[in-house]
């Protein structure tokens, strides 16, 4: 099935559970959801498309909104379903009930943008260190990274 | 009674910094939990603030083993964005240094695999075999490691006609070595009781949990970018991808040296069909804004990048998923009704590489074990000194 053919039929089956679908390169396609849809759609391509393979998620910070991109892939495409939450409100719902290996992506930007991915089985911090401050959320992009003196042990600083 | 075992960060079985705790009852471990982190750049967010050029050497220093996976990826994405097309002799270069990285990883992985599993022996006879194809790359390139032969729109070195002699000659060897290998990891008995059954991840575990790489094909699932989402030269080129229905390290093993062979197979094809011409074209300075999701196959499994542009000479942002971090959840399955004694084998397993860096080095003088804390710039300076009193280095042979 070429790109072409395979967005009519996603189309098709989808409805308007899609806002828009775009397909820039070959095997490359975008197809934008509302958040709520979010795991209904991950759950039909699963079923239907065969979609199984998650290869990330990342997170983009737009200013107001937070752009999340779970990159998809089966030996005939790539999905890369995209979704925008409020970054008033950032909240997003886990989709690890459907495919089981994104709970490290999902612990990832949960810790790296501050936002809450509801329903996730286990949301502990996975990269940052334990004494991390609260509230500090590296890849914002109002984040700045500010380099502490160096200390040498036993010498003059 | 259950007890819990922490392996890492810092442990002699593992070579590089990750927390592995282990629930254990006896010998059998019941639960494992991993925890990342200790060697936690912010690769992604120092990308934002360097130039698309600059973030080509940032890519490659992710990784120290699969350098050139991280650089070619990055690379590949950004001229999509910059709507270049590097000429094809400067792409047939750039896939057989990926070839023979692919080869030295594959290499490595095989001489850790024969440690941890006790056979130091073919360790040894594999490693030897290594500095083959390391001479080869450092032939190409001018270094063993970093390769630094990637630039936006081609490489930065030709190849001539004596280095491509070289090359094939040194493939001839490698091949041969490599099938004795096959034999001795597929079928000495020792070798064989110790690692078959170690490790089982079923074919749906690992479909469930996303594995990548050669963990999935040795469960019997034959994923590879290379063949379904042929970049550059791998339309062109004929090879087959390995797998194995085991599932278990010897699978692993199997899928690894198949790979090797196949590996021979594509730089053999390179190297004879070097199409001539020039090897980079000119990238501009910027990029138009856009995003290119660019994927790449890596030794160890399927690399992913997701680069946005927004219209100047820095990216928006660049995500990166490295191979390992896609298989960790299924390392946690695998280990899991395991024994003790299995960790270092199943871990090593996946090829994990959790890379290294550090600002401050404490050098210890060999001939009285006194240390000294020296600052990064002093170092520097050094290295500088050492290297000009250095004799001038000879293009290494190594006798066959």
């Amino acid at each position: 099935m070429t790109d072409a053919e395979l967005i009519e039929t996603l189309k098709a089956a989808l409805g308007d559970k899609v806002e828009e679908i775009s397909n820039p390169a070959r095997r490359r396609l975008f197809l934008k959801v509302a958040p709520r849809n979010l795991v209904a759609v991950t759950a039909r391509l699963r079923d239907q498309y065969g979609v199984v393979f998650l290869s990330t998620i990342s997170g983009i910070d737009t200013g107001e909104t937070f752009e999340i991109l779970y990159h998809f892939s089966t030996p005939e495409t790539d999905f890369n379903l995209r979704t925008e939450i409020p970054k008033a409100h950032p909240h997003v719902d886990s989709i690890t009930s459907v495919i089981p290996g994104a709970i490290l992506y999902e612990r990832e930007i949960q810790e790296m943008f501050g936002l809450t991915v509801d329903n996730i089985p286990d949301g502990r911090r996975l990269l940052l260190s334990d004494d991390w401050p609260d509230g500090q959320y590296p890849l914002r992009k109002d984040w700045k990274h500010v380099r502490p003196q160096e200390v040498i042990p036993g010498g003059k600083s | 009674m259950s007890f819990e075992i922490p392996i890492g960060p810092q442990h002699p079985a593992l070579k590089e910094p990750i927390s592995l705790r282990m629930t254990v009852e006896g010998e059998v471990i019941t639960g494992v939990d991993i925890r990342l982190g200790y060697n936690h750049r912010g690769v992604e967010k120092v990308a934002e603030e360097k130039n698309w050029i600059q973030n080509l050497y940032l890519t490659e220093r992710i990784c120290g083993i699969c350098s050139h996976s991280h650089s070619t990826c990055y690379a590949q994405g950004v001229e999509k964005l910059m709507e270049i097309t590097p000429p094809r002799r400067g792409l047939y270069i750039r896939y057989l240094v990926s070839e023979l990285e692919r080869v030295h990883s594959h290499l490595l992985w095989l001489g850790v695999a024969g440690h941890e599993a006790g056979f130091d022996s073919f360790f040894m006879y594999v490693w030897r075999d290594r500095e083959i194809v390391m001479d080869l790359l450092e032939m190409i390139s001018g270094n063993r490691v970093h390769y630094a032969i990637n630039t936006i729109g081609g490489v930065r070195r030709d190849l001539d006609a004596a280095q491509v002699a070289k090359a094939l000659e040194g493939l001839i060897t490698l091949k041969k070595r490599s099938e004795y290998y096959l034999r001795i990891g597929a079928t000495e008995p020792s070798f064989v009781a110790r690692i078959a059954g170690v490790g089982f991840l079923s074919l749906e575990k690992a479909i469930a949990l996303c594995a990548v790489g050669p963990t999935a094909r040795a469960s019997g699932w034959p994923r590879d970018v290379r063949k379904e989402d042929p970049y550059a030269v791998y339309d062109e080129v004929d090879f087959e991808v390995a797998t194995a229905d085991t599932c278990d390290v010897l699978g692993r093993v199997v899928v690894r040296v198949k790979e090797l062979l196949e590996s021979y197979k594509i730089c053999e094809q390179i190297l004879r069909n070097l199409p001539a011409g020039d090897i980079a074209v000119k990238a501009p300075r910027k990029a138009k804004p856009g995003e290119v999701v660019s994927r790449y196959e890596a030794p160890r499994g399927e690399n992913i990048h997701y680069i946005k542009s927004n219209g100047t000479d820095k990216p928006e942002r660049l995500k990166v998923r490295a191979p390992t971090l896609g298989n960790y959840p299924a390392t946690v399955e695998m280990l899991r009704k395991g024994f003790i004694a299995d960790i270092p084998l199943i871990f090593a397993a996946i090829d994990p590489c959790i890379c290294c860096a550090e600002r401050s080095v404490t050098l210890v003088s060999a001939a009285s074990g006194e240390e000294s804390v020296v600052r990064m710039s002093d170092l520097r300076r050094q290295a500088i000194a050492r290297h000009r009193n250095a004799p001038v280095k000879r293009n290494a042979v190594w006798p066959l």
